[in-house]
């Protein structure tokens, strides 16, 4: 019982990583029809510019995190502006592949930046590193807070897609662009917003997972994999999907790390996705669109 | 008459000579009369940089020393650097450019494993002198390369070491955490080869990505068998999320790393839980810490030569190899050739170094020359130490 409440605790905790970098990716997804492969680059981006404003500049970490966040928002924007504008009535292709070689540029940037400074940078601890019991389970209380975190940029991001004037456009775009335009929105505008909006969500997600881990210029395409994992595993344009696939994975891989052996963490999750997907293949929460004639 | 037939004669001679003697310099590529052109390559940029610039760095400072004093038989020593990013496609065409567009005459170069590996079969294929400064993987010198000798400890002598070591501090049940990548099993297989000559079996054997974020479940696993020394063949990122959740869960075996994580006061920081990483002892390739007194020149050296840099072990990488290739340019003598200077380094035998634990033998069936890798430790707010070392036989 007690390890599978580790387990569990560990797992819910990455899970609630992927499903914030799920949910950026979904955000994109649902307004341009387009994956953003620079997602995790942004993710990456944020996440340094974090460590410059708190380790560097010795700003409070709740001030660095808004600042990430907004610095996260302005590169999304950026992409929307170099990536997608230009291209937008190119096909797919083209447009992943800017995206792309965004993910390339990002990443060169960082490593000019941020590349020589150490092989790793350590992002100092937000609470104390001293693990406090739970009952029998003993946690780090940094664990909690990235959880807490992760569950208070979710509901505030549920509130401005439900609340906000905003929000509601972004939704009437991604349910249907054309009609969006017809009763006025201004759907490039939305596009941006969308590309903004994800790339905010990737920054809070780096901002709250940069005390966990290490940062380094080529940790953005790991989280990208599993957040685009996680988004197909809820249905790609489910945004409840995406925290659900990414909760999902979490779990799966702790639960198959700890009871069948470490080597099935990394495929444990994929295979548990080919499954759902032959079974549902529009995912978990995902709606096949179906046009009545 | 006479007097003027022999004055022709002996100038006919002299010219001669001066003649063959500059054909026999043009000859050998990278050597001139004054001059002795040295290739090297690593990343220079990236996270990769410590194992590239930094020892690159050391190499400067070595080459400038002996410039300085006259260089090796007349010639001054000029370092050529090329930047391979740590990628295996990049170092491929580092080497080339060195060997084909710049023309060097031997190198001192390798950071990255892989990407050094990559490299081999077209330094193989041009018979260029190298000696490898940091990197690890065996198959860099194994099976035996003509001319590339390595003065870094390669990943299997490294791994027979971290046995030899826990078995030496009294473990009894001895775990495995590892990376399955390239780098990983270049380190992995000999570690099973070694507790299968031994006669001992790991109580466990558990894999941790490169990317992981959370150890929960290897931790667990391993608690569960009750291990008291855990061998980790992981990059320094992993060995901390690793380190962290180990004390989270209250499990604290002798945690023996490797030269991926070479520096235990970074690691201490990267690990950010006070006392994790008390019991973690780790491989150094050099006998010193940067903060010895016996490096004191050294640290001179590079702090006047790269004003805001501070001596790391990393250019003691550079500084021990480069001293072995000064020591083999002065025995191949003045009339250099890179035969002569691959037969001075399959001669070499017991040469001390400023840097390193033991001597450094080479011979021609075995061009894995280092092969006493030290172990250094830090205890809790305090300096790194070096406990002292261990000779793989």
């Amino acid at each position: 019982m007690l390890l599978l409440s580790y387990l569990l605790l560990s797992g819910v905790t990455t899970g609630a990583l992927y499903a914030l970098v799920a949910l950026g990716i979904v955000v994109v997804n649902k307004a341009t029809g387009v994956i953003n492969f620079a997602h995790g680059e942004l993710f990456m981006f944020s996440g340094f510019v974090a460590w410059s404003l708190h380790v560097g500049a010795g700003l409070a970490y709740p001030i660095a995190l808004p600042l990430a966040v907004a610095a996260g928002f302005a590169l999304g924007v950026a992409t929307d502006r170099i990536a997608f504008r230009p291209l937008m009535k190119a096909d797919v292709i083209s447009l992943v592949l800017a995206t792309v070689g965004i993910a390339f540029v990002l990443r060169g940037v960082a490593r000019v930046i941020w590349g020589g400074k150490a092989d790793y940078l350590a992002f100092p601890p937000i609470t104390s590193p001293e693990p406090v019991m739970l009952g029998e389970i003993m946690v780090i209380p940094q664990q909690l807070a990235v959880l807490g975190g992760a569950i208070v940029v979710m509901l505030i991001f549920a509130a401005f897609f439900r609340l906000t004037r905003a929000g509601k456009m972004m939704q009437a775009t991604a349910d249907n662009a054309k009609a969006a335009t017809l009763v006025g929105i201004r759907t490039e505008r939305i596009y941006t917003l969308s590309f903004g909006t994800g790339a905010a969500i990737a920054a809070a997600a780096a901002v709250l997972m940069a005390p966990l881990t290490l940062l380094y210029p080529d940790m953005g395409f790991a989280f990208f994999i599993k957040g685009f994992a996680a988004a197909v595993l809820g249905g790609l344009t489910s945004l409840p999907g995406a925290v659900l696939g990414g909760l999902t994975i979490g779990v799966i891989e702790a639960l198959a790390g700890g009871y069948i052996h470490s080597s099935f963490i990394e495929v444990s999750a994929f295979v548990v996705i080919m499954i759902v997907l032959i079974v549902r293949p529009t995912g978990l929460l995902g709606v096949s669109r179906v046009r009545r004639v | 008459m006479v007097l003027q037939q022999a004055w022709k004669a002996g100038t006919a001679g002299i010219l001669m000579a001066a003649s063959f003697a500059a054909t026999g310099w043009a000859q050998v590529p990278g050597v001139t009369a004054d001059t002795i052109k040295i290739g090297t390559f690593g990343a220079l940029t990236g996270p990769g940089y410590l194992y590239g610039k930094l020892p690159m760095n050391g190499i400067e400072v070595v080459f400038d020393e002996i410039n300085a004093a006259g260089g090796i038989h007349g010639r001054k020593l000029q370092l050529v650097r090329e930047d391979d990013r740590c990628d295996p496609a990049s170092a491929i065409g580092a080497v080339k450019k060195l060997i084909h567009q710049e023309q060097v005459f031997a190198m001192i170069g390798g950071g990255c494993s892989n990407a050094t590996f990559a490299a081999r079969e077209t330094i193989d294929e041009a018979k260029v002198p190298l000696i490898v400064m940091a990197s690890v993987h065996d198959g860099i010198t194994t099976p035996t390369p003509p001319t590339i000798f390595s003065t870094a400890t390669t990943s299997g002598i490294e791994s027979a070491a971290q046995l030899q070591y826990a078995i030496d501090q009294g473990a009894k049940r001895i775990a495995i955490v590892s990376m399955r990548d390239s780098w990983g099993r270049a380190r992995y297989n000999p570690l099973v080869e070694a507790f299968k000559t031994k006669n001992i079996k790991p109580v466990a054997d558990e894999e941790l990505s490169p990317d992981a974020n959370d150890a929960t479940a290897q931790v667990l696993r391993l608690k569960m068998t009750n291990a008291d020394a855990v061998i980790m063949l992981l990059y320094p990122k992993p060995a901390a999320v690793f380190m962290r959740d180990a004390q989270k869960l209250g499990f604290k075996p002798l945690a023996i790393g490797q030269t991926g994580i070479a520096d235990p006061a970074a690691f201490e920081e990267q690990v950010g839980s006070p006392g994790a990483t008390a019991k973690f002892r780790t491989i150094s390739m050099v006998r010193y810490t940067p903060q010895d007194p016996a490096v004191d020149k050294w640290r001179k050296a590079i702090e006047t030569k790269f004003p805001g840099d501070r001596l790391s072990v990393f250019n003691l990488f550079g500084i021990g190899s480069a001293q072995v290739m000064v020591e083999v340019l002065r025995r191949a003598g003045p009339e250099l050739t890179r035969e002569k200077l691959v037969a001075a380094l399959n001669g070499l035998k017991d040469f001390q170094t400023d840097v390193y634990p033991g001597p450094i033998t080479c011979s021609e069936t075995d061009h894995r020359c280092h092969k006493t890798p030290a172990w250094l430790a830090k205890d809790p707010g305090g300096p790194v130490r070096v406990l002292g070392a261990t000779k793989v036989e």
